[in-house]
């Protein structure tokens, strides 16, 4: 089995990578249908797996199956897409085609994020560019020899490559974007900002995905029943846990609608309890020490700040939880760092969003409720309104945005 | 007795004792139950300071390491005002530390006796290094570092706190109209020709003396011909580094413009938050802790001690600051840990070495936001 990863340090080679690539888009139509069959069998070669499972491992799977990605093709697509025919529009034809070279530049906190970003240009029958941060790159080799094992014809496996090379080399990251008719960016302010500066052709569609911040809110009567709560609190754990709370898509703040007869410490002793559950099933291997820094930081400088506010965490920087009133969203630390903030309204909480919020968790017991917040979420730039225990569930659309639909041309024909 | 006059006694006993000849038990248990009192202080000066303390996940009260005590990390001292102990009007000096750019410096406020301790404690642990006698004082800096002030940078610190080593100060470095420093070579020159034979005393930033001093003598050939002093310096790496000036390379060259062997050139690390203690390189490329005061290097990923051999966090204990809660200070720096009392220069204790810097942490992702997208209005509230 060739290794699916090469490492590049010249641009002619990426250049030259580029041309293979668009040969095949150009010479090789591949219908959704088609891919959408290798993708469902490569989700199973993935089941077959062994030892330590990388993060988001048991989403991708979900992800590449077939019921998943389906109705994503056929609402962005529209609904006889999957064949790749032409479809009726009035007195003319429409029928998707490709970009071309698809450029992904994913960010190196999130292991499957480069599968992910390739699967949306795949879709649209485009053939792929990935650069692979060097982080991810052995992760993203496991995932590519399944799909190497399941793509049989390798009809789909000949339309990717994956690169890697230095981060700081900038000839290589234009070399790249000059190759390319789209582009997936993903990432921090800084990687994004970096990116999106580089060459790109004119006719290029550059997508950008971040960074944006999360949060949840609950109402009185949600945290507030007793019986409920420590499922809730899983569920909260859960979303903080996955992507080490480094996802765009990660609570980073829960506001608590403050009611008559809840008890903000009970709810956080329920809290505590589900993270060191959580932290018992996922331990953290590794950790920067400069993330270990800014955790003591942050809960010192809650607590000296105030000496109202309260704190939960273990002699470890393994988990943290800081609880207090305030309608701002404090700084993100990541790290399993959540604010815990009472409010008595959480319409003004959603008020004083920016548009950097991205998903909001919800845990809401009245429909009627829920439907206010939703739509003033909606009004304030969120993008994402979700249960809790639902915030990293990857869909369409993103950001806002569709994931298909860009990375394709939508061509139309009146036939004479 | 009073809980501050009894911590005040406390303190005495220790900064008395030989520096570095405790046995660590002792040491440790004497450092414990004085560590304990004065955080119970610290709680009763302070009810933000106390609720950290009373939220730390155990109680001080029955712990029985030094490292089961509750520590701050050093960020909180970048607060202004200032986290003190003290009210204003007992504040005698405050020191701050020299911020890289676009970071806020640290502030320590210094009552009389917590000011008095540090310049105490300093004495102590240099004079285990280079020997009490009082000498020429050759200062590489500028002439305004030579004077205290009322708010006085870490540089400023550094050089004051030697000076009850000298028999005369003399500083060797001009400021230049556009805000940087020269040598005055003529003065250094003159300096080098008197005190040839003499113990003298030289101080100065690390990348003060490679940049101003040893860097353009060594261009020019010239060496001072001074065999008996001892350079001391501080501040840190973090711009020699980037220029890839390594130790070895830094005493070389000190040495050889000073004409003096390598083992003459002291490193030491310490920081304002921590006053009064200062770690210098042993001879045998080591750091110790004084009797008054402790290291505890804490693995980042779970922040437990390390073991010998092993590299982690800093922390620095102290029982010198009665004016501001700096007995216990997780660093963000790195130190291994080389081992528990073994060192063969005789001082007791761990004996660690300095690590670096702990490197910023790597863009954090898609959830790594540091701007908002529409920042807050000015001015167009409603009052």
């Amino acid at each position: 089995m060739s290794d699916l990863i090469q490492s590049m340090d010249s641009p002619q080679t990426i250049a030259g990578a580029a041309r293979q690539l668009r040969e095949i888009a150009r010479q090789k139509a591949i219908a959704p249908q088609a891919v959408l069959e290798v993708f469902d069998q490569w989700a199973a070669a993935l089941d077959d797996r062994g030892g330590h499972e990388a993060p988001g491992m048991t989403f991708l799977r979900l992800w590449l199956r077939r019921g998943n990605l389906e109705p994503v093709v056929l609402r962005e697509l529209g609904a006889n897409s999957l064949n790749g025919e032409w479809r009726e529009d009035g007195r003319a034809r429409l029928r998707a085609f490709p970009l071309g070279v698809v450029g992904h530049w994913p960010a190196g906190n999130v292991a499957i994020q480069p599968i992910l970003s390739l699967t949306c240009a795949l879709l649209g029958g485009n053939t792929c560019l990935v650069r692979v941060p060097s982080r991810l790159v052995s992760i993203t080799r496991q995932v590519m020899d399944k799909l190497q094992e399941a793509d049989r014809s390798g009809g789909l496996i000949e339309r990717v490559a994956m690169i890697s090379f230095d981060h700081a080399r900038m000839d290589l990251h234009e070399a790249m974007a000059q190759a390319v008719d789209g582009a997936m960016i993903w990432g921090g302010a800084d990687a994004v900002m970096q990116v999106r500066r580089l060459p790109f052709p004119h006719w290029a569609r550059v997508l950008v995905f971040g960074p944006r911040v999360s949060a949840a809110i609950m109402d009185a009567e949600t945290w507030g029943d007793r019986t409920e709560r420590s499922s809730w609190c899983r569920r909260i754990a859960r979303d903080v846990w996955q992507f080490d709370q480094q996802a765009c898509s990660s609570p980073q703040t829960l506001f608590l609608e403050r009611g008559a007869g809840c008890d903000p410490s009970e709810f956080v002793e329920d809290l505590r309890q589900a993270f060191q559950t959580e932290n018992r099933q996922h331990p953290r291997r590794q950790i920067e020490p400069a993330l270990t820094s800014a955790i003591c930081l942050v809960r010192a400088s809650w607590l000296l700040g105030n000496a109202g506010n309260r704190a939960v965490f273990p002699a470890s920087p393994d988990w943290t939880i800081l609880l207090g009133t305030g309608e701002e969203m404090p700084t993100p630390t990541q790290g399993r760092t959540l604010s815990v903030l009472v409010v008595d309204d959480l319409l003004k909480v959603i008020s004083k969003f920016d548009g950097t919020l991205q998903t909001l968790g919800l845990g809401i017991r009245d429909v009627q409720k829920e439907e206010k917040l939703a739509l003033a979420a909606g009004r304030h730039g969120v993008d994402r309104i979700v249960k809790l225990g639902r915030m990293h569930v990857f869909s369409s659309p993103w950001d806002g945005t569709e994931l298909v639909r860009p990375m394709v041309r939508l061509v139309r024909h009146v036939p004479g | 007795m009073s809980a501050l006059a009894e911590i005040e006694q406390g303190i005495e006993g220790l900064l008395t004792q030989a520096p570095y000849g405790v046995d660590p038990r002792q040491r440790h248990d004497a450092l414990l139950a004085l560590l304990k009192q004065e955080l119970a202080y610290a709680c009763g000066r302070n009810p933000r300071f106390c609720n950290y303390v009373e939220q730390w996940p155990a109680d001080f009260r029955v712990a029985e390491k030094i490292a089961d005590l509750p520590y701050l990390p050093v960020g909180v001292f970048k607060e202004n005002p200032p986290l003190a102990l003290v009210g204003d009007g007992e504040v005698k000096r405050t020191l701050t530390s020299s911020a890289t750019t676009g970071q806020s410096p640290s502030r320590v406020v210094l009552d009389a006796a917590t000011a008095r301790r540090m310049a105490k404690g300093l004495i102590t642990i240099i004079r285990d290094f280079i020997g009490p006698a009082r000498r020429p004082y050759l200062v590489i800096d500028t002439p305004e570092n030579l004077t205290a002030q009322a708010e006085m940078g870490a540089r400023g610190a550094a050089v004051q706190g030697l000076r009850s080593f000298a028999t005369e100060v003399v500083s060797c470095l001009r400021p230049s109209p556009e805000g940087d420093s020269s040598i005055d070579l003529e003065k250094l020159l003159a300096c080098a020709a008197e005190w040839k034979h003499a113990d003298v005393l030289v101080y100065g930033f690390t990348y003060v003396i490679w940049t101003y001093l040893v860097e353009p003598l060594r261009h020019q050939g010239i060496t001072l011909g001074m065999p008996n002093v001892h350079v001391l310096h501080s501040g840190g790496w973090k711009r020699l580094e980037r220029q890839a000036v390594t130790r070895d390379e830094f005493n070389r060259g000190a040495a050889a413009v000073f004409g003096c062997a390598a083992e003459r050139i002291l490193d030491y690390y310490g920081m304002i938050e921590n006053v009064g203690v200062v770690y210098p390189d042993c001879a045998y490329g080591n750091k110790h802790a004084p009797a008054f005061a402790e290291i505890i290097v804490r693995n980042p990923l779970t922040l437990a001690p390390v073991r010998a051999g092993e590299q982690g966090l800093i922390q620095v204990c102290s029982v010198l600051p009665t004016s501001f809660p700096g007995f216990l200070l997780l660093t963000e720096d790195l130190a291994a840990v080389i081992g528990g009392d073994e060192c063969p220069c005789g001082r007791r204790g761990i004996s660690f070495r300095f690590a670096g810097r702990a490197p910023k942490a790597e863009a954090r992702g898609c959830g790594n936001l540091e701007t908002m997208r529409y920042p807050p209005l000015q001015g167009t509230g409603v009052a």
